[in-house]
């Protein structure tokens, strides 16, 4: 059957389980007893399994279900977790992530076997028999047995009140109450389908009273690949049985009758578990044996799922172009309506208009919402990487994560990654002293500690990558930046610490004596600041030697549209961003200073150097020299600046446009944008001024 | 196949006039001609980039023809156009030009290419003449008005 149409669905999900797998064999590695993490790295094993198996990547299917073996022997108890059987799982893991981007890249897994995988973890069950014999020689290891306790999920089936009441009322016109497993060929693709037709077969029969998963579920394919239910019939068990098995592609039906009656004395608890009074019609000779299983946790534990739907980001980024038209056109009304703000009764039309800018905005912030990702989906592999790194790098550190939550335009979460983990890797490789001595010598915990944390600040999100290690080594940049040629020995002498750190910006600079695999590869830095400027946003270090470094990433919460300040610069209008506007004063020419030849105020105790914008833009300023000049205070992280403007206009929600690549040259304009009359301001980028 | 090797052949051009002289911009690459109109100057950028306009929401750059092909400046008239033309690598961009004429075809025969004389800068952007009845129009290449910009930035 053809499963193409399928194929971009089984992608998304199978990189969702992998990362869940990830996640989930790092909290077990932290906490090898934790039952529940065991259950859910079950659990997304055999989904993968299913989902591979569905699609016929063989290979894929083969690794997880052994792995997944192994995870029901661990949650038996008969396999321990140790340091070796996660090493194992995470070359799975490893193993999985090669063939999905093998069938990313081509729709085919590939043809590596991975049997020293397979090996391994055939000898983690192998070593397993051993222990289970000499501990629980009682323990039959029948694995019919298992099975037979396994496939009759119909008797850990729960009933609330009602549902056993209507049970008791059956029973007592003398009607079957039947539990029934229906397991489908896990080679169906249309399970929902079939599952439909042994509802219907069953309805004819009877009633069906309970089903698991729910009705609705199972019509939405939310179920692996068999589901129970108790229904009332006047037929026995076996007809059921056999109704349902007529149904093509079922492969298995267990079943038999529930006795009501053992619940009349439970009544009042409303979770109450099928006993048995029945029989399984396959696996007779087993049938001896039974005990309350334990509840199967895939029953209960399902994690609620988010009614979600998936939709491709070029439809997003197509209703967001609309939003912007809408809002350039709601903009050109209200300047439209202004303009004859003198003529009388405006009165409703204006209403109307206010009404309509807060619906706009209101949109605006919804699709912006819709767009945004919790940066989650790029973090939670840094855990897994760091742990590597540890290994490939012989010194313990440790990883703490916080602000997982924070969301950004999905734009830029995709980009995000790589300068992230750039940052990351510096910390771990040159950040942290190879030397666990020189650690306790300078008062420091023996592992190290790399933090990232983000949080949303203003307009703005703020990542931060801070480690405890040996910061950046000052006099060492600056003997290097020398000895290349990028500065000389009289620029060194007179450049703050500050400079020469930023000189590790520069394009192939890289300080690690030895260039390992890790980093050091001398391009690094520049890309990660090329990369966050290129989504307008900045990235900033700080340093203390021997006590660690702080490297400090903004950026913009949206990109497309922007509350900006507009001003009026030598007749021409400019748009100012608002995020990094700090305040707007007004400065009386006598207040301008000079130090070092530059202009400077004297603002609230701190010395801010001003900027002409006319000068800049090379235009004329209307104002004389002797008026009150108004000065907008920007901010970039902890340098400010002041840029004198002509005139304010207003705060106004703007629409970002490129200027194109015929004169994207200039640094001091980011774009421009459409105003209400149709006329094209340019946007000032502030960042480039300071 | 005759009527294909026909076709093959002939060029549409758009005539228009700057001084004394008439210059053709191929038809294929003319997205629109527009009348004179505000354009939002650029700061920072070479004199014959004339700035920005709004074209249906899209910021299209405006370059100034007769200063980029170093002709005098002239006050804009009622017959002034924009032509906005698109090219493969930079997307859209305007040409002010003094007045336009009409569309013309050009077979090959009416067609000759010119050796450029390097020290002529207005002929540096011309790679042919055509030749209708007896006025010669000078055939613009438009990939060198477009990209010759590129070409100094990197020679300086």
């Amino acid at each position: 059957m053809d499963v193409s149409q399928y194929l971009e669905i089984f992608i998304d999900e199978t990189k969702e389980h992998l990362q869940n797998l990830n996640t989930s064999i790092l909290e077990l590695e932290q906490d090898p007893g934790n039952m529940d993490t065991v259950n859910e790295i079950f659990r997304a094993a055999h989904s993968l399994k299913g989902m591979a198996g569905t699609m016929g990547y063989k290979r894929m299917q083969t690794l997880t279900h052994d792995m997944e073996n192994v995870f029901s022997e661990v949650r038996n108890g008969s396999i321990k977790v140790n340091a070796e059987v996660i090493d194992v799982l995470f070359q799975i893991l490893d193993a999985l992530d090669e063939y999905l981007n093998n069938i990313q890249s081509s729709a085919d897994e590939g043809t590596n076997d991975n049997e020293n995988l397979i090996k391994a973890l055939n000898a983690f069950l192998d070593g397993k028999n051993d222990v289970r014999e000499v501990s629980a020689s009682a323990v039959v290891t029948d694995t019919n047995k298992k099975t037979a306790d396994d496939r009759d999920k119909w008797k850990d089936m729960q009933f609330n009140e009602s549902q056993i009441h209507v049970l008791q009322e059956a029973t007592a016109k003398n009607m079957n109450v039947i539990g029934l497993t229906v397991y489908v060929q896990e080679s169906c693709i249309l399970k929902a389908a079939r599952a439909f037709l042994v509802y219907k077969t069953l309805e004819d029969m009877g009633e069906i009273i309970i089903s698991n998963p729910s009705a609705q579920d199972i019509e939405d394919e939310k179920f692996d690949f068999d589901f129970s239910i108790i229904m009332v019939s006047e037929a026995g068990a076996d007809k059921a049985i056999a109704a349902a098995k007529s149904v093509s592609e079922i492969e298995e039906v267990v079943g038999g009758l529930v006795d009501i009656k053992a619940y009349e004395t439970d009544e009042k608890t409303n979770d109450i578990q099928v006993k048995e009074a029945s029989y399984v019609q396959e696996n007779n000779t087993n049938a001896a044996v039974k005990t309350e299983t334990a509840k199967t946790p895939e029953n209960k534990k399902k994690p609620v799922v988010n009614r979600t739907v998936r939709v491709d980001i070029e439809k997003l980024d197509d209703l967001m172009n609309l939003v912007s038209e809408l809002i350039i056109a709601k903009n050109s009304l209200v300047s439209a309506t202004t303009a004859k703000a003198n003529s009388s009764d405006n009165g409703a039309v204006n209403e109307q208009i206010e009404y309509l800018e807060s619906v706009t905005t209101n949109l605006h912030e919804s699709v912006m919402k819709v767009r945004m990702v919790p940066i989650e989906t790029v973090v939670n592999k840094f855990p897994r990487m760091i742990r590597d790194l540890q290994k490939k790098l012989g010194k313990r550190m440790e990883l703490y994560m916080s602000g997982e939550d924070t969301e950004l335009d999905r734009t830029v979460v995709d980009e995000i990654g790589d300068p992230l983990m750039h940052l990351l890797r510096n910390s771990a490789d040159h950040g942290i002293e190879e030397d666990e001595n020189l650690r306790i010598q300078r008062g420091k915990p023996v592992v190290g500690s790399i933090h990232l944390d983000a949080y949303q600040d203003g307009n703005n999100v703020v990542i931060e990558v801070r480690d405890d290690g040996n910061g950046i080594d000052v006099e060492k940049v600056k003997e290097k930046a020398i000895e290349r040629g990028t500065i000389t020995e009289e620029q060194a002498a007179v450049m703050t610490d500050k400079e020469i750190i930023n000189l590790l910006f520069l394009p192939s600079f890289s300080t690690a004596k030895t260039i390992s695999d890790v980093s050091g590869r001398g391009v690094g830095l520049d890309v990660v600041r090329s990369k966050i400027e290129s989504l307008s946003g900045e990235v900033e270090v700080k340093s203390t030697l021997g006590v660690g470094s702080v490297w400090t990433i903004r950026l913009p919460l949206t990109l497309a549209i922007i509350q900006s300040l507009m001003v009026v610069i030598g007749g021409e209008k400019y748009a100012i961003p608002l995020g990094m506007i700090q305040t707007l004063e007004s400065i009386a020419p006598s207040d301008v200073k000079f130090v070092q030849q530059k202009e400077v105020i004297h603002l609230r105790g701190s010395v801010i150097p001003i900027v002409r914008l006319s000068e800049v833009l090379g235009c004329t300023s209307t104002k004389n020299a002797d008026e009150e000049m108004i000065a907008v205070i920007v901010k970039k992280g902890d340098k400010m600046a002041g840029l004198i403007i002509d005139e304010l206009i207003g705060q106004q929600e703007i629409v970002i446009k490129s200027l194109g690549k015929y004169i994207n040259k200039s640094k001091i304009i980011s774009g421009a944008t459409i105003l209400g009359d149709g006329e094209v301001a340019l946007i000032v980028d502030p960042n480039a001024l300071i | 196949m005759d009527e294909l090797k026909v076709l093959s052949e002939v060029v549409q051009y758009i005539k228009v006039e700057m001084g004394d002289e008439t210059f053709g911009i191929d038809i294929s690459y003319v997205d629109n001609i527009l009348r004179m109109q505000r354009i939002t100057r650029v700061p920072n950028t070479p004199d014959y980039i004339k700035g920005v306009i709004n074209l249906r929401g899209e910021i299209v750059p405006i370059m100034n023809l007769r200063l980029k092909m170093g002709l005098e400046e002239v006050e804009e008239t009622k017959a002034t156009r924009i032509i906005i033309v698109k090219m493969d690598q930079i997307g859209k961009l305007g040409f002010i030009v003094d007045c336009v004429k009409e569309v013309i075809s050009l077979e090959e025969e009416q067609m000759e290419s010119i050796i450029h004389d390097s020290k002529d800068e207005t002929t540096h952007f011309v790679n042919a003449v055509g030749k209708v009845g007896d006025s010669i129009i000078s055939l613009l290449d438009l990939n060198t008005v477009v990209l010759d910009k590129a070409v100094r930035e990197d020679n300086a």
